[in-house]
């Protein structure tokens, strides 16, 4: 999750207040970032959540802190002037990047660490919102060497020329995604693509070259005044919300909101949208009991402006792209109430407890087996063809088989429980023997199901010792056989990772159960087991079937 | 007169004997520390005595003496058959020279003149080098003739040990040995055996599990191979969730795909609500809907996926709410393996599905579970899901700091209708449980609990809660 790194007294001067940092270390968590920690005399690192875009920067921590501590209440009101600045989308970017989003923020004062925290800003909305910059990319501008209007359009590779940031030298488009370092890093962006986003002022000079890079003619500075921002993408809603992230906060540095004439249609856009929200239905879910004044209370610390009357009327700040419905309302409502300050309370629910049956069956089983004297293991379910193939020579099955595992030791769900007891004898060779281990777990294989594939309940049972052979394992079998009340054949029956007339298939009337049988010399071989291993594994869904 | 078995034998064996060491009766095969407590034991009843005596072993040789018998001559016969060949002076390199002159000087070998070194007849006719013979024998196992003499030239040392003798008193010779009663040592310890034992990571599954069978919940289920459908489309998780990059989730080569056909009319549903929210209140999430995806087959990230199923499968016309349903399961995450992370991790997965559930019923429920499971010390803060909407985080006091153990919340809307068919509140959480094992078995490398050590699983103590 998205962490950002903020000063503390930036933090105090925004919200006008100072806030002990007892308070953040206790409260700050019950807002909704989920973590502060102090870093540094001033520095702390606060963790926020991926539905919270608008808490990537001091400022925007600030306006919700404001409410959250109880220091102001209501909606943050930004009055943007009318546009003074145009931009017009062309037709070659359509196909490539088609979305763009612009506004200007007039005097502005910055320092270098309001600078930076602006960087960050734009970096962290690019990682989350912008999905690495694929989904939109951020543009902030210098606006004082431009000159209006722009214009948003595709260009063939070199057609374009610029000198973009970090470097000293102007390049082309196709030479920056060769050579520069985001050119390298957010080539794949464009992978497809037979010409290239640019803004383009109308001398000719070149803004942007989203989502790669910015001339370094526009950079901003301390001594910048008027900031130009531009946010380009694949999806029109992303492009606006982060417009409104990003110029909402500079707002609250007190810089002045500009309005920008995109293709005829004034951007940003900061009117609020209006909810209703009936007050039964808040108290219904959050189990509250809570009068509609308070209700519209909770909603103001939460930065909402609330018109009671029969149903409240919400008005939803332009930052809040997480709102989406009632329940996102409510639960601001319950946040504002504190989770700490809500009640526990069990209700009444006459429901008599059920375990599946066959669950029940299988810790029956685990106590039989335990009480055998063998140790129950817990082994891997993902495995590698490598254990259940090479090493312990299974017959071959139907894998279910990952399509991206990062290791290929995890790159199948196992067909059998076998190479995993295999494994942990094989873990276990330099403790004494006898040994004598099992597990009951569930195994997966391709099938004709809806899903393709299906879980089995498995019973396996090793014992390695140097006197260990096939009759251990036959004993163990009747022990279950005994304490199941079952009657259960064993038929000789081949298999190839078992000893030739050692190896026997298990039956219940017609059902096929499983296998019994000392484990072939090769097999143990690829597990470097010097003793003898026998070994049995029982299909625990068909046992309890045939019971 | 009462005496314990091993005492009893001792008295046997010291009445037959007049006098006995420790270490003679260790070589009859008897375990010392059990000696010296049956002998306490005599001494207390006044039936032994117990002196400390020092007794000579024999003799060792030093380092100086070991030399000697390695060169096979000792530096003064040396120096006599050096002088014997041609003439010595004592500014010549000679071996160990003061030892040899003076040595040799003492028997009367050699006779110094202006620092020349001249053999006397003694020496000019001597065949045996007494010192190199004295420490062979002694090597040999033999009694050297002059052993003074090497010990004083710091080429043998005496072997001392001190040996505890033990010794049957007045009042033990007469005591009858079959008037005694055996005592039986009930301090002493024995040998643990070896039992089965079940793992103890399962000892918390199973204390978990029947913590909610206490509870009324009943068990669902569900499976590995889940289409995409149930695992993030039904439950609301955006298209280009972060979550559904290769880097965290299993898709899969084989199964690929899941047949979406019992979910009928439902896939249309939930793919609509990503579009515009589905419900008159809402708006979407302004993602593509379920059309791609879905049906694509991955290894269930959570044990949500089981509940989504769960509640896809209750027939709202036919079962009456609210029900409540627990799952205990194994999930699998794309990670590399370290000591934090596992490929596979199991959750405590439950849902309670009912008209008049509230989030205060969420915080009961989990707070008595946390509760049972010995945690007196939780809380819940605010996080994020996209399928809930009150989204919780279940912290727990551990060593004075807060640690996550899982998600909790109530569905969101957009969860429930589609998978439901109508709009009822469910609370829902899904806890980390290897987490909890790990921090109550107090383990420092997560994949302890996989390794099946057998020492470890025979020592480690069956698991139950602190409470």
């Amino acid at each position: 999750m998205p962490h950002i790194e903020i000063d503390k007294r930036e933090l105090d001067e925004l919200m006008e207040n100072e806030v002990s940092e007892q308070k953040l270390r206790e409260e700050a968590a019950f807002l909704g970032a989920h973590s502060w920690e102090k870093q540094g005399e001033h520095r702390w690192d606060v963790e926020t959540y991926p539905n919270r875009p608008d808490f990537l920067s001091v400022e925007g921590l600030a306006r919700a802190y404001r409410g959250f501590f109880g220091f102001e209440e209501g909606r943050v009101r930004y009055e943007p002037a009318p546009a003074e600045v145009e931009v017009s989308v062309e037709e070659p970017v359509k196909d490539v990047r088609p979305h763009i989003g612009c506004a200007v923020v007039r005097n502005i004062e910055l320092s270098r660490k309001k600078i930076n925290g602006l960087i960050q800003l734009q970096e962290k909305l690019h990682e989350t919102m912008g999905r690495r910059r694929e989904k939109l990319a951020i543009g902030l501008h210098d606006l004082s060497g431009l000159e209006p209007p722009f214009r948003y359009t595709a260009k063939r590779p070199g057609k374009v020329s610029f000198r973009p940031l970090e470097s000293e030298k102007e390049m082309d488009l196709g030479e920056i995604l060769e050579t520069h370092e985001k050119g390298r890093k957010y080539s794949w962006i464009l992978e497809e693509e037979e010409r290239y986003p640019v803004i383009i002022d109308s001398d000719d000079q070149v803004l942007s070259f989203p989502p790669i890079i910015n001339n370094q003619l526009t950079e901003v500075e301390e001594e910048t005044e008027d900031v130009f921002i531009d946010v380009t993408g694949m999806d029109e809603d992303t492009v606006r919300d982060c417009l409104n992230i990003l110029v909402t906060a500079l707002a609250e540095r007190g810089g002045d909101i500009e309005k920008v004439d995109v293709d005829g249609e004034e951007l940003p856009v900061l009117e609020p949208d209006t909810m209703e929200l009936d007050t039964d239905y808040v108290r219904n879910i959050s189990g509250l009991d809570i009068s509609a004044d308070e209700i519209a209370e909770r909603l103001e610390s939460m930065r909402y402006s609330v018109k009671e009357g029969e149903m409240l009327e919400v008005e939803v700040p332009c930052y809040r792209t997480d709102v989406m419905h009632d329940y996102d309302l409510i639960e601001d409502v319950v946040i504002a109430h504190r989770y700490s300050n809500v009640e526990a309370e069990m209700p009444e629910i006459d429901q008599t407890a059920e375990l599946s049956p066959v669950e029940g069956f299988s810790d029956l089983m685990r106590d039989v087996l335990a009480g055998t004297g063998a140790l129950e293991t817990h082994t891997y379910i993902l495995t590698n063809e490598e254990d259940v193939y090479r090493k312990s020579m299974l017959p071959e099955k139907d894998l279910v088989r990952m399509e991206n595992p990062l290791t290929e030791e995890h790159s199948i769900v196992r067909p059998s429980m076998l190479p995993g007891l295999l494994k942990a004898l094989s873990n276990n060779r330099h403790r004494g023997y006898p040994q004598e281990l099992f597990e009951i777990g569930e195994v997966s294989v391709c099938d004709d199901s809806d899903t393709g594939a299906s879980d089995t309940g498995k019973l396996c049972y090793v014992a390695c010792g140097p006197e260990k052979g096939f009759t251990d394992v036959r004993k163990i079998l009747q022990v279950l056989e005994r304490d199941l009340g079952v009657e259960l054949e064993v038929s000789e029956n081949e298999r190839r990772n078992l000893r030739t007339s050692r190896s026997g298939i298990i039956t219940c009337g017609d059902r096929k159960i499983g296998y019994i049988g000392e484990l072939d010399p090769e097999a143990r071989d690829n597990w470097e087991l010097e003793a003898p291993v026998a070994v049995m594994e029982l299909d625990v869904d068909t046992l309890h079937e045939a019971l | 007169m009462r005496l314990t078995k091993q005492a009893e034998n001792l008295l046997s064996v010291l009445k037959q004997e007049s006098e006995v060491t420790v270490s003679e009766l260790e070589d009859d095969g008897m375990d010392q520390s059990m000696i010296n407590r049956a002998a306490l034991e005599l001494e207390e009843k006044d039936l032994c005595t117990i002196e400390s005596s020092e007794v000579e072993k024999g003799y060792t040789l030093t380092s100086e003496g070991r030399e000697i018998l390695e060169r096979g001559v000792s530096p003064e016969k040396e120096l006599v058959e050096e002088a014997g060949d041609q003439p010595v002076s004592t500014s010549d390199d000679i071996w160990h020279k003061p030892v040899a002159l003076g040595q040799a000087r003492e028997r009367g070998w050699i006779d110094l003149k202006e620092g020349d070194v001249f053999l006397t007849e003694e020496g000019a006719n001597l065949e045996e080098d007494p010192v190199f013979q004295g420490l062979k024998r002694l090597k040999d196992g033999g009694e050297p003739e002059d052993p003074e003499t090497l010990i004083e030239r710091g080429l043998v040392e005496k072997e001392v040990a001190t040996e505890k003798v033990l010794e049957a008193t007045e009042k033990a010779e007469e005591l009858d040995l079959d008037s005694i009663e055996e005592r039986f040592n009930v301090e002493s310890r024995a040998d643990t055996p070896r039992t089965g034992k079940k793992h103890f990571y399962k000892n918390v599954i199973d204390e978990a599990k029947g913590i909610w069978l206490e509870m009324g919940f009943q068990e669902m289920q569900g499976e590995f191979v889940v289409p995409s459908l149930l695992n993030f489309d039904a439950l609301f998780t955006p298209q280009d969730h972060p979550a559904r990059e290769l880097q965290d989730t299993f898709f899969l080569e084989k199964p690929a795909r899941s047949s979406l056909e019992e979910f009928g009319e439902k896939v249309e549903k939930i793919g609509k609500v990503h579009e515009d929210g589905g419900t008159p209140n809402g708006r979407g999430g302004g993602m593509a809907g379920a059309g791609g995806r879905g049906p694509g087959n991955v290894l269930r990230t959570h044990t949500t996926a089981v509940s989504a199923e769960t509640l896809h499968r209750i027939d709202i016309e036919d079962e009456e709410l609210p029900k409540k349903y627990f799952k205990i399961a194994r999930n699998f995450r794309n990670e590399t393996v370290d000591a934090t992370h596992l490929p596979e991790f199991i959750q405590t997965e439950g849902i309670v599905v009912g008209e008049d559930l509230n989030f205060r019923n969420l915080k009961g429920y989990i707070s008595k579970f946390f509760e049972r499971m010995g945690y007196d010390e939780f809380r819940l803060i605010p996080s994020y899901y996209p399928y809930t909407e009150m989204s919780v985080e279940v912290q727990v006091k551990h060593d004075g700091e807060w640690v996550g153990l899982g998600g909790a919340g109530m569905f969101r809307p957009e969860v429930v209708k589609p998978l439901l068919g109508r709009e009822v509140p469910v609370l829902a959480w899904g806890l980390g449980f290897g987490r909890i094992a790990f921090l109550q078995m107090g383990l420092d490398d997560i994949r302890d609990l996989y390794r099946n050590d057998i020492e470890n699983l025979e020592k480690t103590p069956v698991w139950r809660p602190e409470r």
